[in-house]
Protein backbone atom coordinates (compact mmCIF):
# COMPACT_ATOMS: atom_id res chain seq x y z
CA UNK A 1 0.00 0.00 0.00
CA UNK A 2 2.80 2.34 1.00
CA UNK A 3 4.61 1.43 -2.22
CA UNK A 4 1.51 2.19 -4.33
CA UNK A 5 1.05 5.55 -2.56
CA UNK A 6 4.67 6.53 -3.31
CA UNK A 7 4.21 5.65 -7.01
CA UNK A 8 0.99 7.72 -7.22
CA UNK A 9 2.63 10.68 -5.48
CA UNK A 10 5.71 10.54 -7.75
CA UNK A 11 3.52 10.30 -10.90
CA UNK A 12 1.45 13.30 -9.74
CA UNK A 13 4.58 15.33 -8.99
CA UNK A 14 6.08 14.52 -12.39
CA UNK A 15 2.85 15.40 -14.22
CA UNK A 16 2.54 18.70 -12.30
CA UNK A 17 6.15 19.55 -13.08
CA UNK A 18 5.56 18.79 -16.76
CA UNK A 19 2.46 21.02 -16.80
CA UNK A 20 4.34 23.83 -15.09
CA UNK A 21 7.28 23.35 -17.38
CA UNK A 22 5.05 23.42 -20.46
CA UNK A 23 3.53 26.81 -19.60
CA UNK A 24 5.35 29.69 -21.25
CA UNK A 25 5.15 33.22 -19.88
CA UNK A 26 6.30 36.34 -21.70
CA UNK A 27 6.92 39.65 -19.98
CA UNK A 28 7.81 43.27 -20.48
CA UNK A 29 8.51 46.21 -18.18
CA UNK A 30 8.29 48.69 -21.03
CA UNK A 31 5.04 48.02 -22.82
CA UNK A 32 3.05 50.93 -24.21
CA UNK A 33 -0.48 52.06 -23.32
CA UNK A 34 -2.08 55.21 -24.72
CA UNK A 35 -5.08 57.09 -23.31
CA UNK A 36 -6.73 59.31 -25.90
CA UNK A 37 -9.91 61.31 -26.13
CA UNK A 38 -11.86 60.29 -29.25
CA UNK A 39 -13.07 63.88 -29.65
CA UNK A 40 -9.86 65.86 -29.04
CA UNK A 41 -6.56 64.71 -30.57
CA UNK A 42 -4.59 66.91 -28.14
CA UNK A 43 -5.88 64.95 -25.16
CA UNK A 44 -3.42 62.11 -25.52
CA UNK A 45 -1.19 60.49 -22.90
CA UNK A 46 1.48 57.85 -23.52
CA UNK A 47 2.88 55.44 -20.95
CA UNK A 48 5.99 53.52 -22.02
CA UNK A 49 6.64 51.82 -18.67
CA UNK A 50 3.81 49.30 -18.57
CA UNK A 51 4.57 46.05 -16.79
CA UNK A 52 2.78 43.17 -18.48
CA UNK A 53 2.76 39.38 -18.46
CA UNK A 54 1.23 37.11 -21.06
CA UNK A 55 1.05 33.33 -20.65
CA UNK A 56 0.33 30.86 -23.39
CA UNK A 57 -2.51 29.53 -21.22
CA UNK A 58 -4.30 32.86 -21.90
CA UNK A 59 -3.72 34.78 -18.68
CA UNK A 60 -2.85 38.42 -19.28
CA UNK A 61 -2.02 41.22 -16.86
CA UNK A 62 -0.99 44.86 -17.05
CA UNK A 63 0.18 47.16 -14.32
CA UNK A 64 1.06 50.81 -14.85
CA UNK A 65 1.80 53.97 -12.92
CA UNK A 66 -0.46 56.95 -13.54
CA UNK A 67 2.48 59.36 -13.07
CA UNK A 68 4.29 57.62 -15.94
CA UNK A 69 1.82 59.04 -18.49
CA UNK A 70 3.35 61.80 -20.61
CA UNK A 71 1.35 64.51 -22.39
CA UNK A 72 2.61 66.87 -25.05
CA UNK A 73 1.44 69.78 -22.87
CA UNK A 74 2.88 69.94 -19.36
CA UNK A 75 -0.17 71.78 -17.99
CA UNK A 76 -2.48 69.02 -19.25
CA UNK A 77 -0.25 66.43 -17.57
CA UNK A 78 -0.50 68.28 -14.25
CA UNK A 79 -4.31 68.45 -14.49
CA UNK A 80 -4.50 64.74 -15.44
CA UNK A 81 -2.60 63.80 -12.27
CA UNK A 82 -3.99 66.25 -9.76
CA UNK A 83 -7.59 66.93 -10.84
CA UNK A 84 -8.76 63.87 -12.77
CA UNK A 85 -6.82 60.69 -11.91
CA UNK A 86 -5.65 61.81 -8.41
CA UNK A 87 -2.40 59.91 -8.88
CA UNK A 88 -1.10 60.50 -5.35
CA UNK A 89 -4.15 58.71 -3.94
CA UNK A 90 -4.44 56.10 -6.73
CA UNK A 91 -0.91 55.66 -8.08
CA UNK A 92 -1.53 52.55 -10.20
CA UNK A 93 -3.86 51.14 -12.83
CA UNK A 94 -4.20 47.38 -13.30
CA UNK A 95 -5.77 44.88 -15.62
CA UNK A 96 -6.09 41.17 -14.92
CA UNK A 97 -7.82 39.01 -17.47
CA UNK A 98 -7.75 36.21 -19.98
CA UNK A 99 -7.62 35.75 -23.71
CA UNK A 100 -10.75 33.68 -24.20
CA UNK A 101 -9.71 32.17 -27.55
CA UNK A 102 -6.04 31.52 -26.67
CA UNK A 103 -6.20 28.07 -28.29
CA UNK A 104 -6.29 29.76 -31.71
CA UNK A 105 -2.86 31.36 -31.06
CA UNK A 106 0.13 29.26 -32.08
CA UNK A 107 3.06 30.71 -30.13
CA UNK A 108 5.47 28.57 -32.16
CA UNK A 109 4.43 29.89 -35.55
CA UNK A 110 4.87 33.45 -36.84
CA UNK A 111 1.60 35.14 -37.74
CA UNK A 112 -1.14 37.56 -36.68
CA UNK A 113 -3.84 36.00 -34.51
CA UNK A 114 -7.11 37.82 -33.70
CA UNK A 115 -7.93 37.53 -29.99
CA UNK A 116 -10.70 38.38 -27.57
CA UNK A 117 -9.79 39.60 -24.11
CA UNK A 118 -11.95 39.94 -21.03
CA UNK A 119 -11.02 40.92 -17.50
CA UNK A 120 -11.05 43.42 -14.65
CA UNK A 121 -9.72 46.92 -15.16
CA UNK A 122 -8.89 48.95 -12.06
CA UNK A 123 -8.49 52.68 -12.48
CA UNK A 124 -8.89 55.52 -9.98
CA UNK A 125 -9.65 52.87 -7.31
CA UNK A 126 -12.66 51.49 -9.23
CA UNK A 127 -12.73 48.01 -10.78
CA UNK A 128 -14.91 47.26 -13.83
CA UNK A 129 -15.25 44.35 -16.22
CA UNK A 130 -14.02 45.18 -19.71
CA UNK A 131 -13.83 43.23 -22.98
CA UNK A 132 -11.93 43.97 -26.14
CA UNK A 133 -10.92 42.52 -29.45
CA UNK A 134 -7.26 42.68 -30.37
CA UNK A 135 -4.43 40.74 -31.90
CA UNK A 136 -1.33 38.78 -30.95
CA UNK A 137 1.44 38.95 -33.51
CA UNK A 138 4.12 36.27 -33.22
CA UNK A 139 7.45 37.16 -34.79
CA UNK A 140 10.60 35.14 -34.13
CA UNK A 141 8.88 33.49 -31.19
CA UNK A 142 8.10 36.81 -29.46
CA UNK A 143 4.52 38.08 -29.09
CA UNK A 144 3.26 41.62 -29.69
CA UNK A 145 -0.17 42.34 -28.16
CA UNK A 146 -2.44 45.02 -29.61
CA UNK A 147 -5.93 46.08 -28.55
CA UNK A 148 -8.04 49.20 -28.45
CA UNK A 149 -11.23 49.77 -26.47
CA UNK A 150 -13.24 52.70 -25.09
CA UNK A 151 -14.09 53.38 -21.46
CA UNK A 152 -16.53 55.90 -20.03
CA UNK A 153 -14.51 57.90 -17.53
CA UNK A 154 -17.37 58.51 -15.06
CA UNK A 155 -17.74 54.70 -14.70
CA UNK A 156 -14.40 54.88 -12.91
CA UNK A 157 -15.41 57.83 -10.74
CA UNK A 158 -13.31 60.23 -12.82
CA UNK A 159 -14.93 63.65 -13.17
CA UNK A 160 -13.57 64.88 -16.50
CA UNK A 161 -16.76 65.81 -18.38
CA UNK A 162 -15.28 69.24 -19.13
CA UNK A 163 -12.51 67.55 -21.15
CA UNK A 164 -13.91 64.25 -22.39
CA UNK A 165 -16.59 61.68 -21.55
CA UNK A 166 -14.85 58.72 -23.17
CA UNK A 167 -11.23 57.64 -23.39
CA UNK A 168 -9.86 55.14 -25.88
CA UNK A 169 -7.29 52.85 -24.31
CA UNK A 170 -4.78 51.50 -26.83
CA UNK A 171 -2.48 48.64 -25.84
CA UNK A 172 0.73 48.01 -27.75
CA UNK A 173 3.06 45.66 -25.87
CA UNK A 174 6.09 43.91 -27.29
CA UNK A 175 7.06 40.98 -25.06
CA UNK A 176 10.51 39.45 -24.63
CA UNK B 1 -15.85 109.56 -24.53
CA UNK B 2 -17.70 108.98 -21.31
CA UNK B 3 -15.56 108.05 -18.32
CA UNK B 4 -17.39 104.78 -17.61
CA UNK B 5 -17.10 103.66 -21.25
CA UNK B 6 -13.37 104.42 -21.26
CA UNK B 7 -12.97 102.41 -18.05
CA UNK B 8 -14.93 99.51 -19.53
CA UNK B 9 -12.79 99.45 -22.68
CA UNK B 10 -9.51 99.56 -20.73
CA UNK B 11 -10.71 96.83 -18.31
CA UNK B 12 -11.91 94.70 -21.23
CA UNK B 13 -8.58 95.12 -23.01
CA UNK B 14 -6.62 94.14 -19.92
CA UNK B 15 -8.91 91.12 -19.42
CA UNK B 16 -8.43 90.03 -23.03
CA UNK B 17 -4.65 90.36 -22.79
CA UNK B 18 -4.60 88.42 -19.51
CA UNK B 19 -6.73 85.67 -21.08
CA UNK B 20 -4.42 85.43 -24.10
CA UNK B 21 -1.36 85.35 -21.83
CA UNK B 22 -2.94 82.55 -19.78
CA UNK B 23 -3.70 80.53 -22.91
CA UNK B 24 -0.16 81.05 -24.17
CA UNK B 25 1.22 79.87 -20.83
CA UNK B 26 -1.03 76.77 -20.80
CA UNK B 27 0.05 75.73 -24.29
CA UNK B 28 3.73 76.52 -23.81
CA UNK B 29 4.46 75.68 -20.18
CA UNK B 30 7.69 73.69 -20.32
CA UNK B 31 7.95 70.15 -18.99
CA UNK B 32 10.14 69.57 -15.94
CA UNK B 33 13.81 69.54 -16.78
CA UNK B 34 15.34 67.15 -14.27
CA UNK B 35 18.88 68.13 -15.26
CA UNK B 36 18.29 71.51 -13.56
CA UNK B 37 16.97 69.94 -10.33
CA UNK B 38 18.92 68.73 -7.32
CA UNK B 39 18.33 65.00 -7.03
CA UNK B 40 18.00 62.84 -3.93
CA UNK B 41 21.11 60.64 -3.97
CA UNK B 42 20.42 56.91 -3.58
CA UNK B 43 21.67 53.52 -4.71
CA UNK B 44 19.27 51.22 -6.58
CA UNK B 45 19.23 48.87 -3.57
CA UNK B 46 18.35 51.72 -1.14
CA UNK B 47 15.44 52.82 -3.34
CA UNK B 48 14.14 49.27 -3.68
CA UNK B 49 14.45 48.64 0.10
CA UNK B 50 12.45 51.79 0.84
CA UNK B 51 9.51 50.71 -1.36
CA UNK B 52 9.68 47.06 -0.22
CA UNK B 53 9.57 48.13 3.43
CA UNK B 54 6.69 50.60 3.19
CA UNK B 55 5.26 51.83 -0.11
CA UNK B 56 3.25 54.68 1.43
CA UNK B 57 6.29 56.07 3.27
CA UNK B 58 8.50 55.66 0.19
CA UNK B 59 5.90 57.40 -1.98
CA UNK B 60 5.93 60.32 0.46
CA UNK B 61 9.73 60.53 0.23
CA UNK B 62 10.39 59.84 -3.45
CA UNK B 63 7.25 59.99 -5.63
CA UNK B 64 7.49 62.76 -8.25
CA UNK B 65 10.92 63.76 -6.89
CA UNK B 66 14.19 64.00 -8.80
CA UNK B 67 16.25 60.93 -7.90
CA UNK B 68 19.98 60.65 -8.54
CA UNK B 69 20.54 56.93 -8.69
CA UNK B 70 23.89 55.20 -8.73
CA UNK B 71 24.34 51.56 -9.53
CA UNK B 72 25.48 48.89 -11.92
CA UNK B 73 23.60 48.51 -15.18
CA UNK B 74 21.97 45.08 -15.39
CA UNK B 75 20.25 45.44 -18.74
CA UNK B 76 20.04 47.99 -21.56
CA UNK B 77 17.12 48.11 -24.00
CA UNK B 78 15.10 50.50 -26.15
CA UNK B 79 11.40 51.15 -25.56
CA UNK B 80 8.73 51.28 -28.28
CA UNK B 81 9.29 55.03 -28.72
CA UNK B 82 13.00 54.56 -29.29
CA UNK B 83 14.12 55.85 -25.88
CA UNK B 84 16.97 54.09 -24.11
CA UNK B 85 16.01 52.13 -20.96
CA UNK B 86 18.34 50.87 -18.28
CA UNK B 87 17.45 48.37 -15.58
CA UNK B 88 19.39 48.44 -12.33
CA UNK B 89 19.42 45.18 -10.42
CA UNK B 90 18.50 44.73 -6.75
CA UNK B 91 19.02 41.80 -4.38
CA UNK B 92 15.67 40.42 -5.62
CA UNK B 93 16.30 38.79 -9.02
CA UNK B 94 12.73 39.57 -10.16
CA UNK B 95 12.82 43.23 -9.17
CA UNK B 96 14.59 46.08 -10.97
CA UNK B 97 14.75 49.86 -11.01
CA UNK B 98 13.45 50.68 -14.48
CA UNK B 99 14.96 53.93 -15.79
CA UNK B 100 14.02 55.61 -19.07
CA UNK B 101 16.24 58.29 -20.59
CA UNK B 102 14.81 61.50 -22.02
CA UNK B 103 18.03 62.14 -23.93
CA UNK B 104 20.26 59.51 -25.51
CA UNK B 105 23.03 58.59 -23.01
CA UNK B 106 25.21 57.08 -25.73
CA UNK B 107 26.66 53.62 -25.57
CA UNK B 108 25.86 51.84 -22.30
CA UNK B 109 26.61 48.21 -21.51
CA UNK B 110 25.51 45.80 -18.77
CA UNK B 111 28.08 45.99 -15.99
CA UNK B 112 28.72 49.74 -16.40
CA UNK B 113 28.60 51.80 -13.21
CA UNK B 114 26.57 54.92 -13.88
CA UNK B 115 24.74 57.76 -12.15
CA UNK B 116 21.27 58.43 -13.57
CA UNK B 117 18.94 61.30 -12.64
CA UNK B 118 15.21 61.18 -13.35
CA UNK B 119 11.71 61.54 -11.90
CA UNK B 120 10.34 58.70 -9.77
CA UNK B 121 6.83 57.77 -10.93
CA UNK B 122 6.23 55.00 -8.41
CA UNK B 123 6.32 51.33 -7.51
CA UNK B 124 4.87 48.31 -9.31
CA UNK B 125 4.84 45.40 -6.80
CA UNK B 126 6.89 42.34 -7.80
CA UNK B 127 8.30 44.20 -10.81
CA UNK B 128 10.01 47.58 -10.52
CA UNK B 129 10.38 51.10 -9.25
CA UNK B 130 10.00 53.35 -12.29
CA UNK B 131 12.05 56.47 -12.99
CA UNK B 132 11.65 58.35 -16.26
CA UNK B 133 12.52 61.62 -18.03
CA UNK B 134 16.10 60.83 -17.06
CA UNK B 135 19.57 62.03 -17.96
CA UNK B 136 23.01 60.50 -17.52
CA UNK B 137 25.07 62.27 -14.87
CA UNK B 138 28.22 60.13 -15.20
Amino acid sequence: MKYLFTICLTTFALLSFQTLNAQKTFGTRNGQIIFQSPTDQDVKAINNEVNSRLSDNGSLSFSLLIKSFRFKMAEMQDHFNTEYLHSNQFPRGDFKGTITNIKTVNFNQDGIYPVEVTGDLTLHGVTKKVSSKGSITIKNGKPLAKASFPIIVKDFGIKAEDVTEKVTITVNCQYQ
Amino acid sequence: MKKWLKFLLVAGGIGLLAGLALLYWIFNKPHRDVSKEKGIQLTSQQLFEAFRKDEAVANGLYLDKAIELSGTVAEVSTNQEGQKVVNFSTDDPFFTINCTFKTDPGNLQPGDSIVFKGICTGYIPDASVVINEGVLIK
